[in-house]
Order: structure tokens, then sequence, then C-alpha cells
């Protein structure tokens, strides 16, 4: 018998699931945000104008409330549909995008800057699985902004106003769910992506905006001067206020998206086509994380 | 594949145009190898090879009878620590090494356990809870150290790991790879610390320009460099005497007296015929031998012979 087989006892014990391997990253990230007093303040605030939704809600189903204060007429202005909800989302999702912004530079620059992913890589942990893990911190945080107030909200209103309503909007929920997990997808493997390539954790998050703001200004631009919608490709919350506006109410839409996410009337694109460059922008985004999370950075 | 030997089958690994390693082939067998050379020859390109860190280009090679492409097997059972200073931000050295355990997929309690076993045996458990940033550069070397052997692997790869060590840090590392090393594992480090390197290695593997110069047990390496002449050290009684007996030789080639007058440093092209004309010179002349000893089979004179003095630091 080899030497080593006499005197090497492996780990024999049982081993966690896969999955919870990954929340060893989310949970040091987490500890490091709340070390941030700004982050920890800003992640409250944003759950100030689903709180004043909640108390909407509330108000448009309790007459006694608002005799109290002597505004019976306001139960006629609140009305709670998809409107009051695409609103909720899109103030929301447009914290959310500050957020990531502020956040997601600072997953992944570091680890490079230090040459500590060949740490991670020479365990039981894959190049797959160290991306879903730094993306998890951006999932959860920004989930808790968005559809988690969202679907909270929904719950509340059907509790109200009762079953038959929750039934007949339906989509309404699917809707939140959805669209919330599109936007999140895009931000968070942007962030990713800007915080692999960029080192210097400010000028990713200033590229952050620029993505969104520069991009949307240089598409607006391609319009006017070619007369054209197709410069709405370049302008991410063009995109993704009409995919919610689908994934809100169908084909037959009666709005415009929200609020940072409106979309031109009479200048919508195809369905498939606003699909079809969201999935681009995350196939590019992946391919950036492709080329940078290495084990060994390859220098030429 | 070899269940105890790491195994290197015509490896060859470019990074684009630039030449990593090329066609290396390597059995190591479990004791404690030393890959030396000059910067750029090669040494890390090896070390992530043998991690999984990268994959070669051409060629196949396998750690104890596992290949890289099943790094869930291969990772358990290898141990690395990198030459940079590779720490996550904000953590303290318990988090460091506990946090990386973690990933093995082991419980809290038994990474708790393993991450205080570690820090123990590199000395650092009394600065555990302190940032690693406000740790000492040989502060940070021993908890690199320890974060590598902490799930007790069999193949330990270390990567310059005796940078920033001072003395007593560096003789403690050093008992720990030699209790390892002799325990039957595999202890591959690199270094530029020549006379450290010889006093622990089992054998050397010498890189120069991404290719192996040589390999084995350093006096058989020495043996194998036919084209410099051994050199001998005779100290005696009389080594004016004893440098003319010898030096009527053909294959001694040089005769140098020391300044003590006692000593007698002689270079020869046949280290055997000379060692047999030395016994027999000595019993016939009655020299007085204090000692007889090889002066250039270390790693330092074997790197000077095979690659030059480029990047050595004795």
């Amino acid at each position: 018998m080899a030497v080593y087989k006499k005197t090497y006892r492996p780990y024999e014990g049982r081993l966690t699931p896969g999955w919870r391997r990954l929340l060893v990253l989310p949970r040091y990230s987490f500890e490091d945000l709340h070390r941030s007093r700004f982050l920890t303040i800003f992640f409250i605030a944003s759950f100030l104008y689903p709180l004043v939704c909640a108390l909407l809600i509330y108000l448009q189903h309790n007459a006694s409330a608002l005799r109290v204060f002597n505004a019976q007429a306001a139960q006629q202005l609140i009305s709670i549909n998809v409107t009051f909800f695409l609103n909720m989302l899109g103030w929301q999702s447009m914290l959310a995008l500050f957020m990531a912004a502020f956040v997601g530079p600072g997953l992944i620059s570091p680890d490079l800057a230090n040459n500590a992913l060949s740490l991670y890589l020479a365990r039981p942990f894959s190049r797959v699985e160290y991306v879903f893990g730094k993306m998890s911190v951006l999932a959860i945080l920004l989930s808790l902004m968005t559809w988690v107030p969202g679907l909270l909200l929904f719950l509340l209103q059907g509790y109200l106003e009762g079953w038959t309503w929750v039934s007949a909007n339906s989509r309404l929920a699917s809707g939140i769910f959805i669209a919330s997990w599109v936007w999140i997808v895009v931000l968070a493997l942007l962030a990713l992506a800007l915080s692999a390539w960029v080192k210097w954790k400010p000028a990713a998050g200033a590229l952050m905006f620029g993505v969104f703001f520069v991009a949307a200004a240089f598409g607006a631009t391609i319009d006017a001067v070619q007369r054209t919608k197709w410069g709405h490709l370049l302008e991410i919350s063009d995109l993704v206020g009409q995919v919610w506006v689908y994934l809100f109410e169908g084909s037959n839409a009666t709005t415009n998206g929200a609020v940072f996410f409106r979309v031109t009337q009479g200048e919508e694109l195809p369905l498939w086509c606003c699909w079809g460059a969201l999935l681009v922008l995350c196939g590019v985004c992946l391919y950036m994380l492709r080329r940078k999370i290495r084990g060994a950075e390859v220098v030429r | 594949m070899n269940d105890k030997l790491i195994t290197f089958a015509n490896v060859s690994r470019f990074y684009g145009e630039v030449l990593g390693v090329n066609k290396v082939n390597l059995s190591v067998p479990p004791g404690i190898t030393s890959l030396v050379g000059p910067n750029g020859s090669g040494k890390t390109t090896l070390m992530n090879l043998m991690c999984g860190l990268i994959r070669p280009t051409q060629g196949e090679l396998s750690v104890l009878g596992t290949s890289p492409d099943h790094p869930e097997q291969l990772c358990r059972i290898l141990g690395y620590c990198a030459q940079f200073d590779a720490f996550p931000k904000g953590l303290t050295g318990f988090q460091f090494v506990y946090s990386f355990l973690r990933l093995y997929g082991y419980s809290h309690a038994e990474c708790e356990a393993l991450t205080t076993t570690a820090l123990q045996r590199v000395n650092m458990f009394g600065a555990a809870n302190r940032p690693v940033a406000s740790y000492s550069k040989g502060m940070r070397q021993r908890v690199k150290l320890a974060q590598a052997i902490a799930h007790d692997p069999q193949v330990l790869v270390l990567d310059e790991p005796l940078n920033g060590l001072d003395p007593m840090a560096r003789a403690e590392t050093i008992a720990l790879f030699q209790e390892w090393g002799g325990k039957g594992r595999h202890v591959i480090v690199s270094s530029h610390i020549l006379h450290e390197v010889d006093r622990i290695s089992d054998q050397v593997i010498l890189l120069s320009h991404g290719y192996v110069v040589a390999e084995g047990e350093i006096q058989g390496v020495r043996s194998e460099v036919k084209e410099q002449p051994m050199q001998i050290e005779v100290r005696c009684d009389r080594p004016h005497e004893l440098a003319s007996r010898l030096f009527q030789q053909d294959h001694v080639v040089e005769a140098k007296v020391s300044r003590d007058g006692r000593g007698l440093l002689l270079r020869t092209t046949d280290a055997d015929n000379f060692y047999l004309l030395l016994n027999r010179v000595i019993l016939d002349a009655g020299f007085e031998v204090e000692s007889v000893a090889p002066a250039d089979d270390d790693v330092n004179s074997v790197y000077q012979y095979l690659i030059g003095s480029e990047g050595a630091t004795v």
C-alpha cells in the first residue's frame, strides 16, 4: 500500500449542497455593504415608495380612515390598477439601477485586482458558480427592492379586494415577478461585466450610468437624424419598458410603461426586437465575463 | 494513470504566441519537489496546470490519477497557495480560511474546527480575528499557507511560499513542509532561494524558458552534467603534496589549495576514477584526511551550470 494511503484520511463527512456554497460569496459582500452608511440608508429609503403604495391601497379600501382626514373624494382618485403597479415597479427599478451602480463595481474588481480568483477556482468551485455567487448579491438586493414589495402590495390588494380581483388580475402578479427579473438580470450582468473590465470602482459605476443614459442619447440622435425608430434599440430603458408593457398587459396595451421606462407612443419596436436586443446585451456581458473570469489571467 | 504520481505527458501551454511551458514530460513522486528557474521560466504555469487553473494547449496531465477535467475531485486533493497577495477585501484571517473551506461543502462546525487547526499549525491563531489587510508580509504568507493546508490535501502546491518570512517563521514553515513530505504527500514548492531549496527538497525540477532542463534528486542531476568537471573538496594535512600527486592524472583538471592551507579543491571530469585514485594515493602516502566531500552537487551549482546566473538568489 502506498505511504500516503496509510497516512492520508480524506474528509468523509457530509457535504453541503452546491447552491449553499455559492452563499459564501454574498455573505461577506453583505457585511461589506452594511459597513457603508450611505448604502444602508439608501436601501432603507428605497422602501418608502412601496410603503406609500401600501398606505394608498389601505386608504382606498378604508372609507372610515378617509373620513377622519375629511378626504372621501380621494377614494375616487386612487385606482389600484396596472398603471399603479407599473409605476411602483418603474420607480423601484430606477432605484435598483442606482443600487446596482453603487454595489456592482465592487463585486469582481477587487478579486481581480488582488489576484484572488485563483483562490476560488483552485477549489471545487467553477467560474459559473463564481459568477452566480457574485450575481446573487445583486439579485437578492434588487429582488428586495422590486418584485418582493411588488408582490406584497399585490397580495395586500388581493386580500382587501377579494379572490375575484386576484384571479382577474393574476397577470399583474406574473408581470411584476417576470418584469423584475428581466431588469435584475440585465442590471446584474451589466454591473458584473463592467466590474470585471473596469478595475476603478467610480469609473465602473459611472460607466453603468453611461450605458443607460449616453446610449439612450445616442439612440435618440440616430432617430432624429435618420428619421427612424430603430435608434431605440440602444435605449435599454425603452426596450425594458416595451417588454414590461407586454408582460403586464399582453398584446392589448393600455399604458406606455412607467417612469424611466416609458415608451414613446407610435415609435414602438416589434416585441421580438426588444427581447432580442436584451438577449444580445446579456450575451455580450456574459462574453465579457467569460474573458475575464479565469483562474490565471492570461497576459499576452 | 498512476495514483501515486503527478504526471505530465508531453504537456505544452501557450499564451497566444507566448510560450508558457513546452513538451513537459514529468513524473513527480511523493515528497518535497522544488521548481527552480528564473523568472518567466514556466514555474507558475506548471503549478497552474497542476491545479487545473489553466488547461494544457496539448498533452495530458494527471494528479494522483485525477485529471484536471474533473475539478470537483482534483480540488479536493489539492491545496494551492498563490504567489500573489490574493485576499478578498475586508476579511479577517479566520474568515479568510473559513470562507474558502465552506467552498468545499464542509459544515459550519467542521470548517471552524479545520480553520482553527490550520491557523494553529502556522502559528497565526493569535491574530486570527484581525483583518488580513493589517497583517505583515510574513503573516499574510502564513495565512495563505493556512488556507492551502486547511482541508488536509494530499498535494500541496506552493508558489514561492518562503518569500517575506522571517527566519523563525521560515524554519517553522520548512518543518511543516518536511513533516508533510515525510508523510508521503506531495509538496510542490517554487522558490528562488536556492540554498533553502537545496536543504528541503527531495527532488528538483529545473526550468528554463518553458523547458524542463533537468529533474530528479540533485546529486543525480549533478552527475549527469558531464561537461562541467565535478568539484571535490579534500581537507588533509598536506594539501600541496596531495595536489601534486593527483594533478598527474588527466581527468583532474584543476587543483586549488585553500587559504587556510588545510583544504584542497579539485575539479575532475571523471568522479568515479578520481575517488579510486584518491583512496590509493591517501593509503600510499599516508595522508591524514579530515574530510572528502563534493563541493558542487547542490542546487545552486547545478542551476549555475544548466541555466546560468539569471534570476538566482543565493
